[in-house]
């Protein structure tokens, strides 16, 4: 057990070898091997972490590698958990390395997670992390909560008792999943590759912290970062009481949150071709941007409607059977498209054009004209 | 009476950390009704607001030189 290896965090104060042996022990799943789950997975094989799994479905893409350091240019296409685990195992063959290459469904996380005493969620969308925390608040398990947004870091450690023994989970700081579409992700906001990098090695350092029980983990408490001025802000969590989340697994099995459902059914998604197949049929075409947003489109065509009137937009009555949402990149009119499904249902058929009007300027100067 | 406000993420883009008068009003709710009035595209998003460094659970009394933080959820990884 006392290899050279670990030497040099075994000579540490308040370290040593009773601390190594409880990161031997522990298993630890990190969940999404991306940005903040590459530099995770290094620290806490690193360190010796003694039984790791890995959770990612997706493949290594060339725009992963400014940010997904496990990974090589030659590593492109291929399965990120076969690669991670390669990697891993290279830099520590003292601990076992699980690779898990599936997508978290409802239907198997709870499996899954039971195999692991530790959470670790870096995935990239509100569904898994809304999952992953409904399904660590069932199980109890410590679950280390790490994202990113612009030059922005959020961290936090969920169900872990404090000294009063109370625990909170993110659903205590914000119950319901923002809509699809509100708040944008990496791939469509863009992310600086160190930011995940900190913030990953961040919680991979409380992971360690709550292994061992060394300093002040981020129990009950949230981290904000800020990249561009070094700010750190901590916030207390306590607990909230206006939402609810299954307590038994049949429960958790039929639990849905309407607004991912909704995703399933609602609208659909279309492209310049439909919209203009649809303009020859009983269809309100409706620009969501604001009003000083550029290029100005024909009102008499495309319907104004600035998110920020929306709801007074909804409030109006429309008679044609098609409802097209546009914007300039396609993520407001989802948020547009989902307000009026909410509204309307089925009774009518509603679009969002993806990627905007600038995913299509050619049809849209054509349209100005 | 006047507060600081910070805030985070995209609610940093149209909400800068500031110092502002809020004279009239005395609690979180009051202050929420105001937010939303003043910068109306946070009435459209989900956020949170924080008194003094804990998170706001139900309405709270403001006093002058209080700070109140206003975050919305981030999902990138």
């Amino acid at each position: 057990m006392a290899t050279e290896r670990y030497h040099r965090q075994v000579i540490l104060h308040g370290f040593g070898e009773t601390a190594q042996l409880l990161l031997s022990k522990a298993r630890v799943l990190v969940i999404g091997a991306g940005g903040i789950g590459c530099p995770a997975l290094q620290y806490l094989a690193a360190a010796g972490v003694g039984c790791i799994g890995i959770a990612d479905d997706d493949t290594v893409a060339l725009s992963n590698l400014h940010r997904q350091v496990l990974f090589n240019t030659e590593d492109i296409d291929k399965p990120k958990v076969r690669i991670a685990k390669k990697r891993l195992e290279k830099m520590n063959p003292e601990i076992e390395i699980i690779s898990h290459p599936v997508r978290l469904e409802r239907a198997h996380i709870i499996a899954l997670l039971k195999d692991y005493d530790y959470v670790l969620d870096g995935t990239d969308n509100f569904e898994s992390r809304y999952l992953i925390n409904d399904a660590c608040v069932l199980l109890g398990k410590p679950l280390i909560f790490a994202a990113v947004s612009g030059f922005e870091g959020q961290l936090a450690i969920f169900n872990v008792a404090d000294k009063q023994g109370q625990r909170c989970n993110y659903r205590d700081i914000f119950p319901i999943p923002p809509q699809p579409g509100e708040i944008a992700g990496c791939a469509e906001n863009g992310v600086l590759g160190v930011l995940p990098g900190i913030i990953g090695t961040m919680a991979a350092a409380e992971t360690i912290k709550l292994i061992t029980g060394i300093g002040r983990p981020l129990i009950n408490q949230l981290l904000q970062y800020n990249l561009l001025s070094q700010d750190q802000y901590k916030m207390n969590i306590s607990p909230g009481d206006d939402y609810a989340i299954a307590q038994n697994e049949d429960d958790f099995l039929k639990m849905t949150d309407p607004v991912f459902c909704a995703l399933e059914v609602g609208y659909t998604e279309i492209d310049a071709e439909q919209l203009l197949s649809l303009q020859k049929q009983s269809t309100i075409i409706v620009d969501v941007r604001e009003r000083h947003e550029l290029p100005i489109l024909n009102e008499q065509i495309y319907k104004k409607a600035p998110m920020t009137e929306f709801p007074t937009f909804l409030d109006s009555d429309i008679e044609e059977e098609n409802m097209v949402f546009i914007c300039q990149h396609g993520i407001r009119s989802i948020l547009a498209a989902q307000a009026a499904q909410e509204k309307y249902g089925t009774s009518k058929n509603i679009y969002s054009l993806i990627g905007g009007i600038a995913n299509w300027k050619n049809y849209f100067l054509e349209a100005t004209k | 009476m006047e507060i600081d406000i910070i805030s985070f993420g995209k609610i940093s883009e149209f909400i800068k950390n500031q110092r502002v008068d809020i004279t009239g009003i005395s609690d979180t709710d009051a202050l929420k009704i105001y937010l939303e009035k003043t910068f109306p595209e946070i009435s459209q998003m989900k956020y949170k607001l924080a008194l003094n460094e804990n998170l706001i659970q139900q309405n709270t009394q403001i006093s002058g030189n209080d700070l109140v933080a206003i975050m919305p959820p981030f999902s990138g990884g």
